[in-house]
Order: C-alpha cells, then structure tokens, then sequence
C-alpha cells in the first residue's frame, strides 16, 4: 500500500495504481479522454495533468499514467492546470468540425462536455478541416472520422479487451482515421465495445443514428437474457421501444457486453412472439382465451393424474426462467402435478451436478469471472469462449495480454484462444477429460505436488490414484496422436502456477462429456492446491442466463430448491412443511427419460415451459415422437417454435424484456431482471403457475408477487438466506448470503468445504473413440452470435450472422474442390442429409466440419443422438 | 441527416489486383523467416514489397494469417510508412516539389501538365506502369525550384512547358 494526499484529501492504495485511481478512491474527479480502466494507461489526451509535490520538488504529469508513491501530494486543479487543459481541447477543436447542434452524440460527448467545462471560447489558431467519408457499410456500427480526437480507445478496446483488433489508426497525419484494413466492412465480433468507449461520435450504434438525444432516452437496467455470466445491462428506451442497450461503468462486467447482449434484444419485438393462448380443436391449433387454455391445461393434467398417476406426467422447465419462477415451477410440478420427473436442458448441467458438487460440495463456480484477468494460468477445457461467452474470453485476453498468463487449451477445434500464449492439446470432442486425468497423472507420478498431504485431505484418494493407472501421458498422446511433451507441459505450468483457474463452458451440445470434465477439473485443482484461493477455482460458464438459478432452484429430477435431495427427508421435510403438502420422495425421470418415456407409453402428459426440446434437444426424432405418442402436451413460450406447433395447449409467455424477478449468475450473483416500458405480451411464468394451481385446486399456492417468492426463496434456501431485493443493486449479490449483514462471497471454499472433506471418486476407464479416417464428424459448435434457438428470432443477430455456416479446414476444402459460400451435402449413416453453405475457418481439425446448432431450420440435432453428441458424416460438393 | 452524410466525401475504394497464386507462394520463405514475433512485421513488408513492388490485399492477408499478426495493424503499418505502397509501382518515380519555393516558382503548372499529358495524379501510377507520381515538400534544393526527381536524378530549374520533353527521357 502506498499512501499519498490528492487535493489535501489523504488516500492508501494498492502498489501500482494510478495517481488517477488514487484520486477516484479520494472522491476527486480529474477529467480524462483517453482512459478507461479497462485499458492499459496510455496518455494521449494529457487532460489528466495534475501537479505533484514530492521530496519537495512540484512537476506536473499526467494523472492516468504514472503510479502513485507514497508521500505525493497532488494537486488536480490550478490556474496553470486549467489553463494547460484548455489548450489541450482546443488542439483538440482545431480539426473537430463544430456541428454539435446535428451531432447525434451531443449531450453525451465527452468532448462537449470538458469543452463546456473548462469554458474554451474562440481558437487562437486556424482551424482545419478533414474530409472523411461517412462508413455505414458495416452492421451496427458507423464510422464518422472526421470526429475522431484520436484517443486510441477503441483500438485498444479492441485489442486489449476483445482480442479482435479488427480496427487501427491507418495513414498518418491529417488522414489518419481509425478502420480495418482496405477499409472493408467490420467482419468482428460486433460487440460494439469501439462505439461505446468513443468518447465523441466519430463510432455510434448505427441505431442510435437519429434516434433522438441520448438524455431523452428512459433507462432500465436488468440482467441480460442470453448466456449464463449475467452481465448487467441498461435499456435506453424512447416510446416504449428499446433503442439501444449499454451498460454501466459500475456493473461487475465494467460496463462491456457482447453482441448478444448489446444488440440481440431485437428478439423480444419478433413478430413470432406468441400473443394469445391456442387449444388444439380437431387437430389444429386455434386462437382462445386465457381462461378456456388454463382450464384446458388443468383438466388435461387432472385427467391423467387420474388415470394413470402422477408419475406419467413429465415436467422440462428452462435455464432461462427467473428463480422465482423456477422455484414456483419446482413447487408446482413437484406439489400440485405430484411429480418428481422434472429437469430441463437437456440434463446439460453435468459439470456442476455431477462433476463439482460431489468433489467439492456445491454445484457451482467456485470463483468469480473478474479474478480471471489476474489467474497466472489459465485452463480451458472444452472452452471456446469467444463463440460461448465472449466476456469471459475477455478476462482471459486480458490475463494473457497485460498479465503474460499462460492460456492451455485443451479442445477438439482451435480456438481464438488456443492462439494466445500457451499450450493447445487437441482431443477427440468430448473426452478433454482424458488429457486432463493424464495431467493429473504427470503431477502425482512426478511429485510436483506433496502426496501423502493430499491423502490426508481427501477421502478415497487411493482409489483415485489406482483408477489412474491407464492415464499415462505416453499412453494417452499416442491414443489420440499426439506428443506427451504437451500433457507434461501443460501438468507442470498448471500445477506449479501460483494462481490457476480451470474454466469449462457448458451447453446442450456438450451434455455427454460434461460430467467428467467437471470431475476431472474439480480434481485437478484440488490436487494442485487451486481451490479456496483468489484467481484459482473450477469455473462453469452455463449457457442461459439463469443456468446457476435453475440448479439453485433445483430444477432437476433429483434437487429442491437449495440442492437438498427429494431422497433425503430431512430435506423433504422442510419443504413439506413449508409448502403444506407431500413431496415424491425419490428422484424422477430426466429429460431424456421423459421423451423416451412419453414415446414407450409410460409418460401420457408433458408439460415444456420456455423449453424447445424439438429444436434443441440431441435426437429430433426420438423427440417429435415423443411429442406425438404423449396424450397431452402443453408448452408455455415466447414463441410459436416447432415444439409449440405438437403441442395441445400453448400458453404465451412474455420475454425477460417484460417481467420482474431475479436470475443467478455462473458466478453465483444474483441480480435483478427489471421490465422495461415494452408492452407486455403474454404472462409470465409466475401468473400462469399462480392461476394453474388454483384451478388445480392448490388455492395455498399463491404467490403476490415475484418478490414474495423471493422473501419464500430466501426463508427456505440457506445459501440465499440474506437476499432481499432491496439489497440487489447493480453489483447483485453473490451466494452465499448467509443473512442480511452478509455481503456475498467472491469464491467459495476459503474456509473449508461444506462436507468437512474433498472426496474424489475414481476417475472412469480411459475410453477414447478411433475415427474412421474416410468420414468426417460432425461438430455441433456454438457462434457468439446466438444462443439457443431464441436469437434467431431477431432480426439483428441474423444480419450478422443469418444461417448456418459449416467450418471446415483449408486443406479439406481443397481435396474436395470447395470455395468459401459453396454447398455442402451432408449425410449420416441412416441416409439423413442437410445442405449447408460452406466456409474456411481456423478452427476445425482435419476431418471435421463445425456448424452452429442455432438455426432450427437446419435441423442439425437429426444427426446427433443421446449417448452420441457427435455424428459421423459423409461430406460432399453439393 | 442524409443530407449532412452526402456532403462529406465518398468512400475510395482501393483496387485489387491479382497476384497469381504461385507469385503468392513466394511469400513462405519470407513468412518463415519472419514469423514469430510482431517486430519482424515492418523487415517482412520491406522484403515483400521488393518482391512484388508493392503491397496488394493478398500479400498483406496472407502475411496476416502467416504471421498471426491482425490485418488492420498490417494496413496500418503500410500506410504509415511512406516507404510501403499498396499499388502497383511505376517503372520511374517522380517525386514532384510542391515546398513553398518550387510552388510559386511554378510546379503548380509541373503537376497540372503531369495531369494532362501523363494522366496520373499525386499518389498514382500511369495504365502502362511508366511512371508513379508522388509530391514531397522541399527536397532542399530550393535554388534550383522548380525541383523534381525522376529515379535518382534531379531535375532543377525547370522550365513548366518542358515538363513533358524531360519525361521522355524515361520510357
Ligand atoms: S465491434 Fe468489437 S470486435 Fe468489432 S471492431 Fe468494434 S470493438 Fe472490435
Ligand atoms: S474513433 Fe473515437 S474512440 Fe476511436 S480514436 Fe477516435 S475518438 Fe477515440
Ligand atoms: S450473452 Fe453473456 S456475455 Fe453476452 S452480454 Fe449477455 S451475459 Fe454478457
Ligand atoms: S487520460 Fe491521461 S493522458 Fe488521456
Ligand atoms: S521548396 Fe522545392 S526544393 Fe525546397
């Protein structure tokens, strides 16, 4: 710690920082241009000048850049500093062009603000103008030069932050502007982050673009609804339409989003969205009211919990409900239905269910996404970020770019990430565990870690050790065609780090492989000593935005809410107790027994809340058998989607655009999703399981309000205990919260683990698959610009990215004669085919074709089966 | 809104040409040597601009992705450095004086004969790849204004009308 005074207000701060972050700490504003604290200092601008004293000599220098030291004392503001930061604005107006009254950035200008500020009047000097053109070729973005002040922000944002650098200072002198190479459109991530840090207009959301003054604009700020990391984000609306959406500076994400995130609330406005409930009247679907379609849906479920028990009723809910409403649906399906088979996702949370808790305790990150950035070493298994969670990725360009962490990737395609420095380890998809077990093999034969320590620590650690046997690096690499250096090499850099953090990305299309890599990574890091520790941890990025609440809410055939087991009846009790009414007292069917049960007969009744198993679910076809075979099918959903066109009742439900509660973080934070002014369309969950139990005949389950499910939530759920919505301002709150003193926890197992012991179980048969070497296979991948089948029901994500492109390798595409934008045809065994435009990427292995699985038109989950994820395909020209 | 747009200038679009592929492999050499680290980037360009005489999109893309070195930082270094072009070179360089001296002393009339006769301006190579035109300020030769070289020679006291009979010189 350093200790300095900043304008005679006296600070301690961490070695290193800024005098700039000296003075926010002592509440002393100094104006910058060219810094933001997601950016490496760069001092371009020189408005930060102060002027500081030490060992008895003034100088001035600017704030952003140089560290603070202890005893300086530091003046922000003076005649001579005032005066030196009005010249500095008006070098900065001599080329600016003056047209702030048509500027679509006035009012929120950084320029015009500091201009208006330090009071600058006329120029001293001639201007000079610049001629740029005005570039609206690229989507979302638009490029106005001529009002660049050359700050470098989005250029470095791009760099540092993003890992694109698609954008440069090009030309010099008076023609240097900011643009990609040849001046080409924007061919990025579309993230948008260069139009949010421009601190003028010279990149602006092209929605924006005439929209009115950002000050007209009414604010939100909730949790976005793609993926699983919660980033906060604010709705600027303007007649209740959202015209643009940022974040704030203040948000745990620092104020960065995605595309998603940024652009891909467009979603909410499609002109699929369901409206008005629908009753299958001799065979088709037909507009009803909302008391014909409950009454409908109660009386369909009383009938076959009368004919033929609760049990033939199976229940999928989705990681996308708000806890509240997944908590209700526990409570419904599991009191008022009678049922214990519920689950959603496709059983797709195995990391954390299967893979940490029974290592660690909870099934849950064990630390949190801004100690990336500081994480010495960083293992990826089975993690491409840039297309799953772009603003993790960032933390890990962040750690790999300023912090020279080392990035291992263990993975079955190249990643953006597997180019950064480190090492990449290519393994068949889904067995990344396989490497990570033979890792942990390399460090306990070699000693790196201290055995007879860890046995002491751990329960059924011989076994562990013995089941390890076939885990050799050599055998390993020579199974999967690769050097053994790179497991060596990638054991000792993980194990010997200081600070090592695991991270796995989960989603449907990694559901088989999922489990083990979660208990592999669990194991890895306790072994090497990375668990309770800041910067260390096994991370699990879910895919949906309330992936974590789903779980806490217990949204699975075997959990309650709060992970208590409907076996254990200390744990049934509580809530029978609570809820007044019997619970099942064993596990149910998952959901992939529910659809295999609905097609054999046991299963008569499904009901599919904000879950599109059609589309998304591996095997289409089992599915729409299933659907078929069920007497009676109710879906609750956004849209008219092809699970909703089988189903006998659909009931609208509205978009997290439009309703209140809560969603739970990958990083255990619990943030508020607030509505915006949109109108509403549909109900929510909440109304609807509100209005079905009482014409169920449940009239205790009433709840007011989603916040009176959070008060039940935080009565019942130990973990959540202190959670109040009063208390989830823009930070959240991140669980455990034990009581209402309680601010959170940032990583778990400081102090221990909740079952006094780690306990490792033996690690499976080493089992790697040999490909037939004539056929590809067929990688399901995920793109950053979608996530499940929801986005593409908005047009702005289709404009980036508008169907299914298959990836394939450069030397493949030349064997078969093929050119970016040709057609492939794809077949399997069974003689199902696709037709899929074509293009050359970095990231396919020999062999393998990639293609996203978010577009339901291509009906890519045909070719994937349950117990197979991946699909042995015949490519040809089409 | 479209008014304002339309008063700026028009977007240039840079030319593409057409490096035949096997040209192109030549570039390999140059990238093993070269790649590894980002400080090589500007002797890369320097031999790959020897090799082709310019740098077109292509040698700069596939110097990007055999370097792993971002394309917009490439562009960025190329047209940064007066040494780098992106179009094709002409067999002779003119390199015209526009510094205040050779100004008033008439190269204003250098560059408008330049424009008429050879039909290139400031920046630009002839069709038949005689000659590239580029304007420097003050070649330190004021004495001599108007001053302009073609290649290595130096061309002083220039009569504007004679403009054309010096560039027959050089065919
Ligand atoms: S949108 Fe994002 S990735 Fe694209 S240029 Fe801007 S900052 Fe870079
Ligand atoms: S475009 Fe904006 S952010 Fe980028 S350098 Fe110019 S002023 Fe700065
Ligand atoms: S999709 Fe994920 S990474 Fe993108 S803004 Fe939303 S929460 Fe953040
Ligand atoms: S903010 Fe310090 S130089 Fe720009
Ligand atoms: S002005 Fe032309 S040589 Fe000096």
């Amino acid at each position: 710690m350093v200790t300095l005074t900043v304008d005679g207000i006296k600070v301690s701060v961490k070695k290193g920082s800024s005098i700039l972050e000296a003075a926010q700490v002592a509440g002393v504003r100094i104006p910058t241009l060219c810094h933001d604290k997601r950016l490496i200092p760069y001092g371009a601008c020189r408005l930060c000048m102060v002027e500081v004293t030490s060992r008895g000599k003034t100088r001035t220098m600017p704030a952003c850049f140089n560290p603070a030291r202890d005893g300086m004392e530091v003046t922000s503001d003076s005649p001579a500093l005032r005066s030196s930061r009005r010249v500095q604005l008006m070098l900065l107006l001599r080329s600016h062009p003056l047209l702030c009254p048509s500027c679509d950035a006035a009012g929120d200008c950084e320029l015009q603000n500091l201009v208006f500020e330090y009071e600058v009047g006329d120029l001293p000097f001639a201007r000079q103008s610049r001629y740029f053109h005005l570039d609206n070729d690229s989507s979302f973005i638009r490029f106005n030069m001529n009002l660049c002040i050359r700050c470098g922000m989005c250029v470095r944002i791009c760099e540092e932050v993003q890992g694109q650098s698609e954008i440069s200072f090009i030309n010099r002198g008076m023609n240097m502007e900011v643009s990609t190479d040849f001046m080409r459109p924007l061919e990025c991530e579309f993230c948008g982050q260069c139009a949010d840090i421009c601190p003028v207009g010279a990149i602006a959301s092209k929605w924006l673009v005439g929209t009115g003054r950002r000050f007209e604009l009414s604010h939100v700020t909730t949790t976005c609804s793609f993926c699983g990391l919660g980033c906060s984000l604010t709705l600027e609306e303007k007649d209740q339409q959202t015209v643009y959406v940022n974040s704030s500076p203040d948000s745990p994400n620092e104020g960065s989003l995605c595309v998603k995130g940024r652009y891909g609330w467009t979603y909410a406005y499609s002109g699929g969205r369901l409206a008005t409930p629908l009753v299958k009247k001799n065979g088709v679907l037909t507009e009803t009211t909302w008391e014909e379609a409950l009454s409908a849906v109660a009386s369909g479920f009383s009938k076959i919990k009368k004919d033929h028990g609760p049990q033939a009723i199976g229940a999928l809910g989705s990681a996308r409900m708000t806890n509240e409403e997944a908590f209700a649906f526990n409570r419904f399906v599991r009191t008022v239905l009678g049922t214990a088979n519920l689950d959603h996702g496709a059983s797709s949370y195995g990391a954390l269910v299967d893979g940490l808790a029974p290592t660690l305790g909870y099934p849950a990150s064990t630390n949190s996404i801004r100690e990336i950035r500081n994480a010495k070493v960083i293992l990826l298994v089975g993690a491409d970020l840039t297309e799953t969670h772009p603003i993790a990725k960032n933390e890990v360009i962040m750690a790999s770019g300023r912090n020279k962490a080392k990035v291992i990737v263990i993975d079955s395609i190249k990643t953006k990430l597997s180019e950064r420095d480190g090492v990449f380890i290519k393994t068949p998809f889904g067995h990344e565990s396989a490497v990570v077990f033979s890792m942990l093999k390399h460090i306990l034969d070699q000693e790196i870690v201290d055995k007879t320590a860890i046995a002491s620590k751990i329960d059924g650690f011989e076994k562990f050790l013995e089941s390890l046997k076939d885990y050799d690096p050599e055998n390993v690499a020579t199974l999967m065609g690769i050097a053994p250096e790179l497991i060596h090499q990638a054991a000792e850099i993980y194990a010997k780090a200081p600070s090592a953090m695991i991270l796995i990305s989960e989603g449907s299309n990694r559901a088989m492989s999922n489990a083990e890599n979660g208990r592999a990574a669990a194991a890895l890091a306790v072994i090497s000593g990375h668990v309770g520790k800041e910067s260390c941890g096994v991370m699990v990025f879910g895919e949906k935005s309330n992936s974590q609440g789903a779980l806490d809410m217990g949204l699975t055939p075997k959990h309650l809410p709060g992970f208590g087991l409907l076996e254990d009846e200390e744990a049934r009790k509580k809530f029978e107790s609570l809820w007044k009414t019997k619970l099942p007292s064993s596990a149910g069917m998952n959901s992939r027994e529910i659809l295999e049960g609905a097609e054999s007969g046991a299963i008569k009744g499904i009901y599919l809340v904000g879950e599109n198993p059609v589309d998304t679910y591996p095997d289409r076809v089992l599915t729409e058998k299933a659907l078929n075979a069920a007497e009676f099918v109710v879906v609750q959903d956004m849209f008219f989607n092809s699970t909703a066109k089988m189903a006998d009742v659909v009931l609208p439900a509205c978009s997290a655009l439009e309703k209140e509660g809560s969603f739970t973080s990958s990083e255990r934070r619990i943030q508020r999703v607030r509505p915006s002014t949109k109108e509403k369309l549909g109900r929510s969950d909440l109304e609807i399981f509100n209005d079905l139990s009482i014409l169920m005949g449940n009239a205790s389950f009433a709840y007011d309000s989603p916040a009176d499910v959070m008060t039940e939530i935080s009565k019942s759920v130990e973990f959540y205990a202190g959670v109040s919505y009063d208390r989830l301002g823009l930070q959240g709150l991140m669980w455990p919260v034990k009581d209402s003193s309680d601010d959170g926890s940032l990583f778990l197992y400081g102090n221990g683990y909740p079952h006094g012991r780690v306990k490792l179980g033996p690690a499976p048969e080493l089992n790697l698959p040999k490909q037939e070497s004539n056929q590809f296979l067929l990688v399901p991948g995920i793109t950053k610009f979608h996530s499940g089948s929801m986005s593409t029901w908005g047009k702005s994500l289709l404009e980036v990215c508008p169907e299914p492109m298959a990836q394939m390798c450069s030397s493949d595409m030349s064997a078969l004669g093929l050119e970016d934008g040709d057609t492939i045809k794809v077949t399997n065994d069974l003689g199902d085919s696709m037709k899929l435009k074509v293009k050359w990427s970095r990231r396919p292995l020999e062999k393998q074709i990639v293609v996203p699985y978010h577009f339901p038109g291509s009906k890519l989950n045909k070719f994937v089966k349950w117990n197979e994820p991946l699909a042995e395909v015949k490519v040809e020209k089409a | 809104m479209q008014e304002r747009d339309a008063l700026l200038k028009k977007k240039v679009v840079p030319s593409v040409e057409v490096i035949p592929p096997e040209r192109l492999k030549l570039l390999d050499e140059i990238i093993d040597k070269y790649a590894g680290s980002t400080q090589n980037l500007i002797p890369a360009l320097k031999e790959a601009q020897e090799l082709f005489g310019y740098l077109p999109m292509e040698v700069q893309r596939k110097l990007s992705i055999g370097m792993n070195i971002p394309a917009p930082h490439i562009y960025g270094v190329v047209t940064f450095y007066s040494f780098f072009t992106i179009t094709p070179r002409g067999r002779h360089t003119i390199r015209l004086c526009l510094g205040t001296a050779c100004y008033v002393k008439g190269s204003k009339e250098i560059l408008e004969n330049i424009i008429k006769d050879v039909g290139i301006n400031v920046g630009e190579t002839s069709e038949d790849g005689r000659f590239t035109l580029e304007a420097v300020r003050c070649l330190g030769a004021c004495g001599l204004a108007p001053v302009m070289m073609i290649g290595e020679d130096t061309h002083g006291n220039i009569h504007p009308p004679k403009t054309i009979s010096i560039l027959d010189g050089y065919q």
